[in-house]
């Protein structure tokens, strides 16, 4: 008998660790909440650093799993050990019964509205990252005509011990100027600032993006965090900051404030971890067994883990660990079935 | 002796071998939190007082921890101790007792 | 009745005897210091005050705040009956001990020693019926007190009986005082019951007598418990300047000067020292306090400031910071002690006159457009804009046209300098916003935070401007059909602001809106006795995570009834629950403009 794996979560890391899995000669099943497979990348039209399309990204992950038994609109109700087995009851009913569990529930967006000094859902000019993805991607959810100026504001949700979210989201930053120079190629006029704590650009040719977005599309970079938000009499966004270089306060109007919400845990993250027993560390984040050697491993026999479950990442650091985990796991059953 | 005609200007650096921030040391132990500045600058954009005068939390805060008092401390009169710097503050800073703090050293100083 | 001890003496009354003297002298001096310690004003207030007709009610206060103690009465009977039963048992005991000496012994009179143990010095002659009466009220009252004894061992053991989560904790002079206290009536009863053959008795020490004739001789005994009796009462005596229970004569100064409308204008002035010496360290403010809702902290309360404060230990200072000035001990306090004033005033001390400044404030200009209704939203309000958006809503709906005077930054109310102890700054921007409002021509001040409700309401000299909450406004507009609500099928919990529900006395109206707008459901602790959100500016000190500690406590509170929304009328509340509370979150402003018509 084949072993089956059940995979909880359909976004990248759940499709990649699937295909690995099929290809390892194992059968998986995936359980997705929503009504598509795909995640965050389902949303997004382009990804950093170099522009590369979201939905061909996502075509090349979906393509090699399509026949993949696939549960969508469904989560875990309970999983019970049994001996070597679990038996998984999702809703609706379903019932599996599997070998190992790869847990790749991913990250939820922060909650702009939260951060209520922002406006965000209080001003038509205030929008988040994902918003302004959607509408590059579709041309909808907001209206955005020919802004003049444009600002982005970094770590919104993110390194903030007000909201109780205390991690760096790691990927805004590389967001915000992926998007800050999409900004510049559709309205090339228009004037744009991008709010910074600290610009992390730690990964292979970001620093590319940023340096062209500083030379090639003029982007103004101003170290200092928005603090207060409101909107003048002509539905202008005017916001507060310090430009801490030159330590002047500052203020600014804009046709466009975009609010790059952070990674936080995924919000069906608590009720998942009771049901399985996992770890959560104080941020909210699942805490694998090992953070450096094996990020793969929930220190529950049987349970696995991969993708942004475990705090935030970019898509390829999600992938690798896809892998590691779809490894770690045939290693886990090749070592049962010896015994 | 050879005179050269510059000289380091003991105004224009801070010298970490002998500055004394003995102030900032005193704060640090009523307001443990003063050591978690990172800088970003929220404290002085959302200061009511700053839009009328030269106040800046952030920037006192760095030239105490070199031991520049009074710089420091002309960067904070006028104060309306109205608080929102503490609560925009990211770090979670009290930075409002910080200045209380700096404001009762004053006193004794 | 007539006496039987020669000279009217006996070595045992030495103990007393010494304990009354001290405690004579040291009240004399004490009081005297403390009135010397009045201004010049504050002095012909108390004058005036004492040769007028109030002092009639303030001869009542007294008897019901000292001796029936109605206030603890009120919070729980069983708290109220112990207290009243050991305060008002023994002032009758003493009183009606006195009308003996009056009435058998007048030869006595001004002995000190003499109505307390007038039984050992007399003998019963013949019968009377006045005689019994006497001596039936005498026992009554013992037992009374007797019982009240019981209850406040029983308490020591077992606080909760009384109504009461936690108790103070006990240093050496209280424990002396207290021990010395539990003591004294017991061995009164046993004392009086010994020599109840020779003096008399009624039901309690006849029978006591007489049970214990029927396996010992009395008269053996007599000797050492009158002595034991001595020694406790002189023990406590000279125990009380050192012991809580100082709050007994000390209390009695504080309501004739509080009657006398003088109030504490330094942390250890001579209003202020009585209140410190009022306060019995009965623990009331520990349940009532927010911050011991971490029990560590229960030494934070004020109970525990004004020990520091009397026995001068410098630490005061950092429960002076501490505070959050919600005001919820001063509400519950049964002396009325005024801590959170105290504590201000012990910030105000530590301002000189080398403050930093407001040099700024003459360049600061006064216009702002003329309309009838002025709007300041203050420093709390900019960071919630969907306060005033909602407010802003409100009023256009209304057709009411109104000014936004700090739309490009606050001038602060000065409400935080006062709190923060640098009244002399806040008084500089008093002033100047009291310029700008005046140069507005407006007839109404509409804000919409309780901090600086507050402040307007009692430090601004605004004469023919009306100061109004928004929840006060919005009500209004309410009534008068200015605007209506859809009902909504929400049930809502309304927090009470610490500034605007205790410190401004406004429940009812926004109580009223949320009816209007859907269900309102109970919180267990509200109106007065509201717990504070954790965010208060009152506090100098507190740090993020006792914060937090303390808005968790006030939602459990207000989710008691399970409501679906929270609903507040304070920026800062709203700020403080919104990122904790697992439920929406909102100001009942934003409430109203969801659900207008």
């Amino acid at each position: 008998m084949t072993d089956r794996v059940l995979i909880i979560g359909g976004g990248p890391a759940g499709l990649e660790a699937a295909n690995q899995l099929n290809l390892l000669g194992y059968k998986p099943v995936i359980v997705e909440k929503d009504d598509t497979l795909g995640g965050h990348l389902a949303k997004w039209d382009r990804l950093f650093p170099e522009g590369e399309s979201a939905e061909t990204v996502l075509y090349k992950l979906i393509k090699p799993v399509e026949h993949t038994p696939v549960y969508l609109n469904t989560i875990v109700e309970q999983a019970d050990k049994e001996g070597n087995h679990f038996r998984v009851k999702l809703s609706g009913g379903k019932e599996e019964i599997v070998s190992a569990i790869l847990v790749c529930a991913g990250f939820s967006l922060f909650p702009a509205e939260k951060k209520e000094e922002y406006g965000y859902g209080i001003y038509n000019g205030v929008i988040t990252s994902s918003d302004l993805e959607k509408w590059f991607k579709t041309g909808k959810g907001v209206n955005i005509n020919n802004p003049s100026k444009v600002g982005f504001v970094h770590c919104v949700g993110s390194r903030d011990e007000k909201i109780c979210n205390r991690q760096c989201s790691k990927v805004c930053c590389v967001t915000a100027v992926k998007q800050a120079c999409e900004i510049k190629e559709k309205f090339p006029d228009s004037e744009v600032f991008c709010f910074y704590m600290d610009l992390r650009m730690f990964g292979r040719k970001y620093e590319d993006l940023y340096l062209k977005a500083q030379n090639k599309y003029r982007v103004r970079f101003i170290r200092g965090r928005v603090s207060e938000v409101s909107e003048d009499f002509t539905g202008k966004v005017v916001i507060k900051a310090e430009d801490t270089l030159s330590s002047k306060p500052l203020k600014v109007s804009l046709d466009l404030l975009v609010l790059m919400t952070g990674m936080i845990s995924n919000s069906s993250i608590e009720e998942l971890s009771g049901i399985l027993s996992l770890n959560r560390a104080e941020d909210g984040f699942i805490e694998p067994a090992d953070t450096i050697t094996k990020m793969y491993d929930s220190g529950k026999e049987g349970i696995f883990l991969a993708g942004a479950v475990t705090g935030p990442k970019t898509i390829p650091e999600t992938l690798s660990e896809a892998r590691a985990s779809a490894l770690a796991i045939h290693n886990y059953l090749s070592n049962k079935a010896i015994q | 002796m050879n005179r050269f005609g510059y000289r380091l200007s003991p105004s224009s650096q801070i010298d970490l071998d002998v500055s004394d921030n003995s102030l900032f040391r005193q704060i640090l132990a009523g307001e443990p939190g003063i050591s978690t500045c990172i800088s970003c600058g929220s404290c002085v954009a959302s200061c009511s007082a700053g839009v009328f005068d030269k106040i800046s939390f952030r920037k006192a805060l760095h030239l105490l921890e070199a031991g520049m008092d009074t710089e420091a401390v002309a960067l904070l009169e006028g104060c309306m101790m109205c608080g929102k710097c503490t609560l925009v503050c990211p770090r979670g800073i009290n930075t409002r007792h910080a200045i209380v703090l700096i404001k009762r050293k004053l006193n004794k100083g | 009745m007539r006496e039987r001890i020669v000279f009217a003496f006996d070595p045992f009354v030495i103990p007393f005897t010494l304990g009354m003297v001290f405690i004579i002298l040291y009240l004399s001096v004490g009081g005297f210091k403390i009135i010397a310690k009045l201004s010049a004003e504050e002095k012909m207030k108390l004058l005036k005050h004492t040769f007028s007709f109030a002092i009639f009610k303030t001869l009542w206060d007294i008897i019901a705040d000292c001796l029936l103690h109605i206030k603890i009465f009120k919070r729980n009977i069983r708290l109220g009956y112990m207290h009243a039963s050991i305060a008002f048992g023994w002032f009758m005991l003493i009183f009606i001990g006195h009308i003996e000496v009056m009435l058998y012994t007048p030869q006595r009179m001004g002995v000190l020693y003499y109505p307390v143990f007038f039984r050992y010095f007399v003998m019963k002659t013949h019968e009377t019926l006045r005689g019994d009466f006497f001596f039936f009220l005498m026992d009554l009252f013992l037992l009374i007190v007797l019982s009240g004894v019981g209850i406040a061992i029983y308490k020591r053991f077992r606080s909760a009986i009384v109504g009461m989560k936690r108790t103070t904790k006990l240093r050496t002079g209280d424990k002396i005082a207290l021990y010395s206290l539990w003591l004294i009536f017991p061995l009164r009863l046993f004392a009086e019951s010994f020599t109840a053959g020779i003096s008399g008795g009624s039901f309690l020490t006849i029978s006591i007598n007489r049970v214990f004739n029927t396996f010992a001789t009395n008269e053996s005994l007599i000797q050492p418990v009158w002595w034991a009796y001595s020694l406790t009462l002189g023990a406590f005596l000279f125990a009380l300047p050192f012991s809580r229970y100082m709050h007994i004569p000390t209390e009695i100064f504080l309501i004739w000067m509080r009657n006398s409308g003088i109030r504490a204008t330094s942390s250890r002035d001579g209003y202020a020292e009585s209140e410190i010496y009022s306060c019995s360290s009965c623990g009331i403010c520990i349940d009532a306090c927010p911050m011991a809702v971490k029990s560590e902290n229960s030494k934070l309360t004020s109970v525990y400031y004004l020990r520091l404060m009397r026995r001068r230990l410098p630490e005061s200072m950092n429960h002076a910071d501490k505070c959050l000035m919600c005001g919820r001990c001063v509400e519950m306090c049964p002396v009325e002690i005024d801590s959170c004033k105290l504590k201000v005033l012990k910030r105000e001390e530590e301002i000189s006159e080398k403050r930093l400044r407001m040099a700024y404030l003459s360049e600061v200009h006064t216009n702002v457009n003329k309309s009838d209704v002025l709007y300041y939203a203050g420093c709390m309000t900019h960071l919630t804009p969907v306060i005033y958006n909602s407010l802003f809503k409100i009023l256009q709906k209304s057709g009411i046209l109104f000014s936004f005077m700090d739309k490009d930054g606050s001038i602060c109310c000065g409400r935080p300098l006062m709190l923060s102890g640098d009244t002399y700054s806040a008084k500089e921007l008093i002033e100047k916003n009291r310029q700008t409002i005046i140069n507005s021509g407006a007839k109404t001040l509409l804000l919409s935070c309780p901090i600086c409700y507050k402040v307007f309401k009692e430090e601004y000299d605004l004469p023919g401007i009306e100061v109004v909450h928004h929840t006060e406004y919005i009500n209004r507009l309410l009534n008068e059909g200015k605007i209506a609500l859809n009902k909504s099928g929400k049930s809502f919990v309304f927090h009470d602001p610490c500034d605007l529900g205790r410190g401004s006395g406004i429940f009812e109206q926004p109580r009223e809106i949320l009816m209007k707008a859907g269900e309102l459901r109970f919180a267990s602790e509200e109106r007065g006795k509201s717990h504070c959100c954790g965010g208060s500016l009152g506090s100098l000190s507190l740090d993020k995570e006792e914060r937090n500690g303390i808005t968790k406590a006030a939602l459990a509170t207000l989710f008691e009834n399970n409501p679906d929304e929270l609903v507040t009328a304070c920026p800062l509340c709203y700020k403080s629950f919104k990122n904790i509370n697992g439920k929406p979150t909102a100001d009942i402003a934003q409430i109203v403009a969801e659900q207008m018509v």
